[in-house]
């Protein structure tokens, strides 16, 4: 279960509050959407939630599987099964798709105490996960996203969850950039993930991809906090009304 | 101007001790007239300091102060076995080699078996028995007139390799001129190669300079090598300076490029206490393409200078540098690059760039580009950065489960990857990746 209690966030570097006060739990098995205005906060709480360097969680907690995540190292998280799906996957140049992809899976299975796969046990869950989101294996012997389509970085980065296992899987507007065949692909290997010990925290402007991974709650963060929840149908009214009614609404 | 400088212990050495080696140094009357001619122009030059426009970061004066004893002669007892353990990646490499240690050749440890097409000979022993017209020729230079390391070379170089590809010839492996530094003492060599790729011909060249595990970490290698392709021919170049003390490692290249020839010139350096490269090349024929890319490790109060100019003396030619660096501890990189465009050189096509990774605060990259460009239809553009290692990339990969360091070197590998990707021969790009990854390894220990 993730529970985010009372959370308060900074920059590092100036004195803004992005974050101010927002609480939120998503128990094992259940999709939750986060919806909101932009600069309203949302890919702060998933950058904190990876332990991004950025940002200062002056104070409340954040706890997974009742353990707080705040003092660890985003690899230490990425080993406890956090995954941040970015909203703006980076570019690594010079880093091959495939040897990032086998370095970081066998990081992870060595902390959680699996063995390490194999170069071929590695080639072969990969060519199987990648047909699966259709990404061609070839594409992933050139460096991590450089030159990849818009779509293509999206797609890649569900393939690092796919490869990477996690149990609480943060998508930070997973659907923007992606075609109607893309997106239902993507779906696809999302809800491939869904499974009784997943949580997962899906971000998302757009009430088309919770179609396809429907969630089983639907909050609204405008400035800083967590202004209304409710069920699927709150995305469905939001697409008429808008944000207009969190306007002005700070905490 | 002419103010009467002291001259440093360093500088009247290396002057005085000429006529106490002279006798032993190889060629004839003719050679040692030009030795002669260029231990003068050297005494009255003096080492090169701030105060040349082309070392301002480089103060040879100042930082050569201790006098070294010019070496003429090779006494180190080496086995192959030796030659191997000093070699490192390089011994992995198929190819034919020639050996000099301490600036000698040593039959014993080189092997040119297989070496067809290709006449590969010492100059020690060419420049005793050469005619003087021959002789001349290898003491003469098409580097700079006034430049007081290569007036150095001129006048101690004991041996290097003279190397002769043969029209038309195809070489099937590289060819590797090995020089290695051993024994006790620190000293001064000075050694040349005089290379001629014929019209057509294709061939992979690698120089390299080590130093013997155990030996003594002083030394000063004053290396020169001149290297002239005819037309068409196709020419990958490759020095491998990889030290392991505080070894000095003065470099010049001299290229010059017939018309359609394709030159790929690199040059690794790590582990030099004090390293300056400095590369000459020139076209002479339209339609030529050189590639000179190089990629510097330093660490502690390691120096590092590349100095280049590229010439594009004719009309058509196109140049591509590649310069990274990465630097740790208190070590300084220096990437010095002018491209010079002559009047009748139009359509030349020249990028030039530099760029190192700063892994320390104390560390420090110094960059001048120079375009002098006096033809008006060309395209020529330079850059240069110095960055220190991209956080928000490493979140990226520590956010996927790998551990800060690992991702720190990757991150670092793939930086100095870039530039070893301008290493066409594949053999050769993976020894020299080798050599950085056993540097990179070392890094924070
Ligand atoms: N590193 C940063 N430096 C400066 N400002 C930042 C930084 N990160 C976030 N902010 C600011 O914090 C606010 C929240 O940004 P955030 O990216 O979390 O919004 P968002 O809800 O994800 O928006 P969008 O829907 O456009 O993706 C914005 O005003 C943004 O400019
Ligand atoms: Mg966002």
């Amino acid at each position: 279960m993730l529970e985010i209690k009372n959370l308060h966030v900074k920059l590092a570097e100036e004195d803004k509050e992005i974050i101010k006060g927002l609480s939120l739990t998503v128990p094992k098995g259940e999709v939750h959407a986060i919806m909101g205005p932009n600069g309203s906060g949302k890919s702060t709480l998933a950058y904190v939630l990876a332990g991004r360097e950025d940002y200062v969680v002056t104070s409340g907690d954040i706890l997974w599987n009742g353990e707080s995540i705040l003092e660890m190292e985003p690899d230490e998280r990425a080993a406890k099964g956090v995954f941040l799906a970015f909203q703006y996957p980076m570019e690594v140049p010079g880093v091959a798709g495939l040897t990032f992809l086998r370095t970081a899976t066998n990081s992870i299975r060595k902390k959680r105490g699996q063995a390490e796969l194999t170069t071929p046990e590695f080639m072969k869950v990969v060519k199987e996960r990648a047909s699966k989101l259709n990404i061609d294996v070839e594409m992933l012997k050139r460096p991590v996203n450089v030159g990849f389509s818009g779509g293509e970085k999206k797609r890649s980065e569900i393939l690092q969850m796919a490869m990477l296992e996690p149990t609480l899987c943060v998508l930070d507007e997973t659907d923007s950039g992606l075609d109607i065949d893309a997106l239902k692909i993507v779906s696809e290997g999302v809800n491939a993930l869904r499974s009784p010990d997943r949580a997962m925290l899906v971000i998302t402007h757009y009430q088309r991809l919770l179609d396809h991974i429907v969630p089983d709650r639907v909050h609204v963060l405008a400035h800083g906090i967590i202004q209304r929840s409710g069920g699927k149908e709150l995305a469905l009214e939001l697409e008429k009304s808008g944000y207009a009614e969190f306007q002005g609404k700070a905490a | 101007m002419n103010v009467a400088i002291m001259k440093t212990k360093a500088e009247q050495a290396l002057s005085e001790q000429f006529e106490r080696v002279a006798a032993k140094l190889p060629g004839g009357a003719a050679v040692a007239e030009a030795r002669r001619e260029a231990i003068g122009k050297f005494t009255a030059l003096g080492l090169p300091s701030r105060r040349v426009e082309e070392w301002k970061y480089t103060d040879l004066r100042n930082v050569l102060k201790e006098p070294l004893a010019v070496g003429v002669e090779d006494e180190a007892k080496l086995t192959v076995a030796d030659l191997i353990v000093a070699l490192g990646p390089l011994a992995h490499l198929d190819s034919v080699r020639i050996t000099f240690v301490n600036g000698r050749h040593r039959r014993d440890l080189s092997n040119l078996d297989g070496a067809e097409g290709i006449e590969v000979a010492s100059l020690g022993a060419t420049l005793t028995s050469a005619q003087d017209k021959v002789g001349s020729a290898l003491a003469r230079t098409t580097g700079p007139e006034n430049d007081a390391v290569l007036a150095l070379n001129t006048a101690y170089m004991t041996d290097g390799a003279v190397v002769r590809v043969g029209d038309g010839v195809t070489l099937g492996k590289p060819l590797l001129i090995v020089n290695l530094r051993a024994g006790a003492e620190g000293r001064f060599v000075a050694t040349r190669n005089v290379i001629s790729v014929g019209k057509g011909a294709s061939a992979t060249i690698v120089e390299a300079y080590v130093g013997l595990p155990g030996s003594t970490a002083e030394g000063q290698h004053n290396a020169a090598t001149e290297l002239s392709a005819g037309d068409n021919a196709k020419v990958t170049h490759v020095k491998i300076a990889a030290d392991s003390g505080k070894a000095t490692h003065l470099s010049n290249w001299m290229v010059g490029l017939g018309a359609e020839t394709d030159y790929r010139g690199f040059q690794l350096t790590q582990g030099t206490g004090l390293a300056r490269n400095q590369i000459f090349a020139t076209y002479h024929g339209e339609g030529a393409k050189l590639d000179v890319s190089g990629l510097f490790l330093g660490r502690a109060s390691e120096h590092i200078d590349t100095t280049l100019v590229v010439d594009h003396a004719v009309p058509h030619c196109q140049s591509r540098e590649l310069f990274k660096g990465v630097l740790d501890g208190e070590a300084r990189g220096i990437f010095q690059g002018k491209v010079i465009v002559r009047p009748d050189a139009q359509k030349s096509d020249g990028k030039q760039m530099a760029q190192a990774l700063m892994l320390s605060p104390d560390c420090e990259f110094s960059s001048k580009p120079e375009l002098e460009i006096y033809a008006d239809d060309v395209v020529c553009g330079h850059g240069s950065t110095a960055a220190e290692l991209d956080n928000d990339l490493l979140f990226y990969l520590r956010a996927r489960g790998i551990p800060l360091a690992e991702a720190r070197s990757m991150l670092i590998e793939s930086f100095a990857g870039e530039a070893l990707d301008r290493i066409e021969h594949e053999g050769v790009r993976e020894v020299a990746a080798e050599f950085a990854r056993g540097w990179l390894a070392k890094l924070g220990k």
